[in-house]
Order: structure tokens, then C-alpha cells, then sequence
């Protein structure tokens, strides 16, 4: 009995230091990652929402519009690529809107008085936010402005899109969204 | 000392250096080559006693044997997590960021902060693994997730508005830092300054064409901004430039927390404060070390009933 008792703690005692080795040579993954890399590798994720104000100075944010397929734009007044790319927006929202498009611009760290010179100034009549502290640019991973994403109808990011867009390339990203039945 | 107690005494200091990772995760010695060479020659006893006793005759050295088996397995483990197991990580990201952290399998997902959460400094971390359910790791808190100890230790940050001379409020920028949109600085760089090693990040206010430099003075390095008025408080220095890198007029000056400041032009209102960093660390596997302590109890059982049964056998340890 002793004996058997012996064995059974070796047996034990091996086998257990070789899943110790084979548990830590398995670790593979390396440091962790950077989390960069920009808003492309939010696709598939849920699209986080903050509570900012819009410009009626009215509690907003992307969760509001959850139903839609949305186009978040993240934006400043200061950045010309923004500025150029506005007409193409505005002009999606109008023709697409009755298809269940909404266009939400969001402007990073600005005041509100700055955001709504801004929509003025471009005969903007989409939807802005005005988000002071920048969560969702620093949520949506943006790398630089403007930064795009599309939102399906069920809060999922489609597709992250960093710089100026075309209105062809938003309709090529926005098609089959709005196409696909509801 | 008899070969009999030396065994077990090097047995229970090298169990000891082995649960020593698990009460000091951070510290960096259980990775170099002479905390393995320390458990190595405690091992070595052990294992000669061990080979002594692989014909136990029952009672005292059966006991013995078990506990020795154990207290190798543990041995291992903690051999296994200083040599192979990855030197401790400290990971902080932005907030309202995302690490993923592969060695974990699993990725840590950074709260948002605005100035106020940043001067309370009380924003946990939570974890979202590829099997379980979220862990939540409060500040100070520590969590074990598989062989790896998380802790959530606080770091210098501070939240800054900048505005322009009319009060307007401005983007803030980190085009040096992974997270581009961020007013939070979590001061990554080390500069010498006045002898001293400071905390120092970097910003930009676009639309002013402004780069702004950022040293932190804590508390105990505040002497050296005496002049300024800053003595026992602490504090940032800012440095604003020009859009090409040149110092304005005006542009260098001291702020401290929830104080603005004029500079070149921009109006800065510092918050300072805390926000959570991540530190990864290497621990002895737990299912193995479960099981070495199992035996070294199994061990001490066996040979305290054998006492009891008064066969006249020695405990075993």
C-alpha cells in the first residue's frame, strides 16, 4: 500500500509538471497589441454610443438612431478634407433618407457655437452632435479626420473608412445596406 | 542538520520563492537566470531525497515521499512561470480604447474618462475573454486569469481643454500617440529637466496650428517650480510651438490642476489626475499548483496519522 501510494504521487507529480511546461510553451501570443491600427479593424464590432449634446443643445447620440443604417461622420471645423467632403454628405442624406439613411455628423472637441457656424455655413440639415471630450473619435480609433463609419440597422459597425470620402465611394459602401431588406 | 530536515527545509524555501510571484507578480527577478538557478539548488535536495525514499517501507517516508513530490510539482511550476512565462507588461492605452492582450486571450477594454473621472482616478478596466464572462478589475484590484496576474495600477494623467482667445473650445490631437482624438495625456516619454526625470506628452491644436509639450511636476518635484508659484502643488509645464516646431512668445508657462493658463495663444485648463494602467505578470500555472499543494498536505496527513497510529515511525515532516 505504501508502495502504490508512492507511485500514484510520482505519476501525479510528472504529470503535472509536464502540463506545466506544456501550458507555458503553448503560450504564443506575444505582448499585447497596440489597439491602433485605425477605424477598418472596428468592423463587426457594436458601435459604442456616448451621450453628447446636439446642436439644439438637446441630449443625443448614435444609440437614438439604432433602426437606421447610419453613417457616423467624425468631424472639425478646422479640417479642410471635412469641409470638401461636407456637399457629398448632405447630399447622400437627401436623396437616401427615405430609405432609412441617416447621415450623423459628430465634430470632435469644438464648441457648440463653432459646430453650428459650421452646419450653417454648409446648409447642412443632417443631424449634428457635438461631442467636446472626443469619446467617439477616440472610440471609433480615429487616426485622423475625417474618419467614416457605417452602422447597419442593428448597431453594428459595417465598416470603418479613415479620410475623405467620395460620393461614389459612399454609395459603393452603402449600397448593398440599403438595398438588403429590412 | 540531518539529510532528513534538509530536504524538507530546502522543499519549504523553495515553495516559498514559487508563492512569492502570486504576493509580488511585478517584480522583475522571477524571470532572470538566478531565481531559476536559486530553485534549482533548493530542488536539487529534494529530488535526492525523493530518489532516497522511492521504495517507501510505509509510514514516515511515505509520507515524506508524497509531500517532496509535491513540493516539486510546485517547484516546477514556478520554474515553468519565471523562465518560460512572459516578463511583466504594462499596458495603457487611451481612454475609451481597446488592448487586445493574446498571451491573456482575451482584450481589455479602457473606460472613457472625461476630466472629472480622470481627477477622481477611480476608473476600473474590464476584460473580455474568448471563454467567461467579463471581469471587471477595479483600481488597485487584481485579478488571476489562467497563469497570468492582472492588477490594475493608477498613472499619471490629465485631461486638457484647450481654448482659443474668444473662449471657443478646441480639438485636441495626439498625432504622436496611438490614439489620435484624445484629450487625455498619459505622459509615455521620460525628459531630464532640472535634474529631474519627469513625465512628458505631447498635443496639438489643429485649428490654432499650435503643438503644444506637456511635463509633469508632481508634488515632490514641485521645488523646482518654486518661482512659478507651484511649490507644493503639482503641476504642468507647457511648451507651445508654432505649427513648424518653433517656441512663440509667451508660449512656455506652469499650470496646475483645474487652473488655466494662457500660452501662445491657447488657453489651457489642465485637470490632473489618475488613469489605469495594466500590469500583465506570470504566475505558477494554478491547476499544477493545486496539485503540488494538495500533495505536500496529502503528505503532512499521511505522516501525522501515522504518528497517531503510533507505529513508531518519525512524522514525515
Amino acid at each position: 500500500m505504501p508502495r502504490l501510494v508512492g507511485v500514484v504521487a510520482a505519476v501525479l507529480a510528472v504529470l503535472s509538471i509536464a502540463f506545466t511546461l506544456k501550458f507555458y510553451l503553448a503560450q504564443t501570443g506575444g505582448p499585447a497589441g497596440e489597439g491602433g491600427g485605425g477605424p477598418a479593424m472596428l468592423a463587426g464590432a457594436p458601435a459604442q454610443s456616448y451621450p453628447v449634446k446636439n446642436l439644439a443643445g438637446a441630449e443625443d447620440g448614435l444609440e437614438r438612431y439604432r433602426g437606421h443604417i447610419v453613417l457616423v461622420n467624425l468631424w472639425a471645423s478646422w479640417c479642410a478634407p471635412c469641409r470638401s467632403e461636407t456637399p457629398a454628405l448632405e447630399q447622400l442624406y437627401e436623396r437616401d433618407r427615405g430609405k432609412g439613411l441617416v447621415v450623423l455628423g459628430i465634430d470632435q472637441g469644438e464648441s457648440a457655437r463653432v459646430a453650428a457656424g459650421f452646419a450653417t455655413e454648409m446648409k447642412l440639415r443632417y443631424p449634428i452632435l457635438v461631442d467636446e471630450d472626443q469619446q467617439y473619435g477616440r472610440a471609433y480609433a480615429a487616426i485622423g479626420l475625417p474618419t467614416s463609419l457605417i452602422v447597419d440597422r442593428n448597431g453594428r459597425i459595417v465598416r470603418g473608412i479613415d479620410g475623405e470620402l467620395s460620393l461614389a465611394q459612399m454609395n459603393e459602401a452603402l449600397d448593398p445596406l440599403l438595398r438588403a431588406p429590412e | 542538520m540531518t539529510g532528513l530536515g534538509f530536504a524538507p527545509l530546502c522543499a519549504l524555501a523553495a515553495v516559498a520563492l514559487v508563492l512569492a510571484q502570486y504576493a509580488f507578480p511585478r517584480w522583475p527577478g522571477y524571470h532572470v537566470w538566478q531565481y531559476a538557478a536559486a530553485l534549482a539548488l533548493l530542488a536539487a535536495p529534494v529530488i535526492g531525497r525523493a530518489f532516497d525514499l522511492r521504495r517507501p517501507s510505509g509510514g514516515a517516508s511515505t509520507s515524506m515521499l508524497v509531500a517532496l513530490l509535491g513540493a516539486l510539482v510546485i517547484i516546477a511550476t514556478g520554474l515553468g512561470s519565471g523562465l518560460l512565462g512572459p516578463d511583466t507588461e504594462i499596458v495603457q492605452r487611451a481612454p475609451g480604447t481597446v488592448a487586445p492582450l493574446p498571451d491573456v486571450g482575451a482584450a481589455a477594454f479602457f473606460p472613457n474618462a472625461n476630466a472629472q473621472d480622470v481627477a477622481r482616478g477611480d476608473e476600473g478596466v474590464v476584460l473580455r475573454r474568448r471563454s467567461g464572462p467579463p471581469l471587471a478589475i477595479a483600481p488597485g484590484g487584481r485579478r488571476l486569469v489562467g497563469a497570468t496576474e492582472l492588477e490594475l495600477v493608477p498613472r499619471i494623467a490629465a485631461y486638457v481643454e484647450a481654448r482659443d482667445a474668444r473662449g471657443e473650445r478646441l480639438t485636441v490631437t495626439q498625432p504622436t500617440n496611438p490614439s489620435f482624438l484624445s484629450p487625455v495625456l498619459l505622459f509615455p516619454q521620460r525628459v531630464d529637466i532640472a535634474g529631474k526625470s519627469l513625465p512628458a506628452d505631447a498635443f496639438a491644436t489643429p485649428a490654432l496650428r499650435r503643438q503644444i509639450k506637456a511635463f509633469y511636476f508632481s508634488k515632490a518635484d514641485s521645488d523646482v517650480a518654486r518661482a512659478h508659484g507651484m511649490a507644493g502643488f503639482a503641476s504642468i509645464l507647457f511648451a507651445v510651438d508654432d505649427e513648424g516646431g518653433r517656441p512663440l512668445p509667451g508660449g512656455i508657462g506652469f499650470a496646475r490642476g483645474g487652473t488655466a493658463v494662457e500660452l501662445g495663444g491657447v488657453r489651457l485648463l489642465p485637470t490632473i489626475g489618475t488613469y489605469p494602467a495594466l500590469a500583465i505578470s506570470a504566475v505558477p500555472y494554478p491547476p499544477a499548483l493545486a496539485l503540488g499543494g494538495l500533495l505536500v498536505l496529502g503528505g503532512i496527513g499521511l505522516g501525522f496519522s501515522a504518528s497517531l497510529g503510533g507505529r513508531g515511525t518519525r512524522p514525515g515532516l
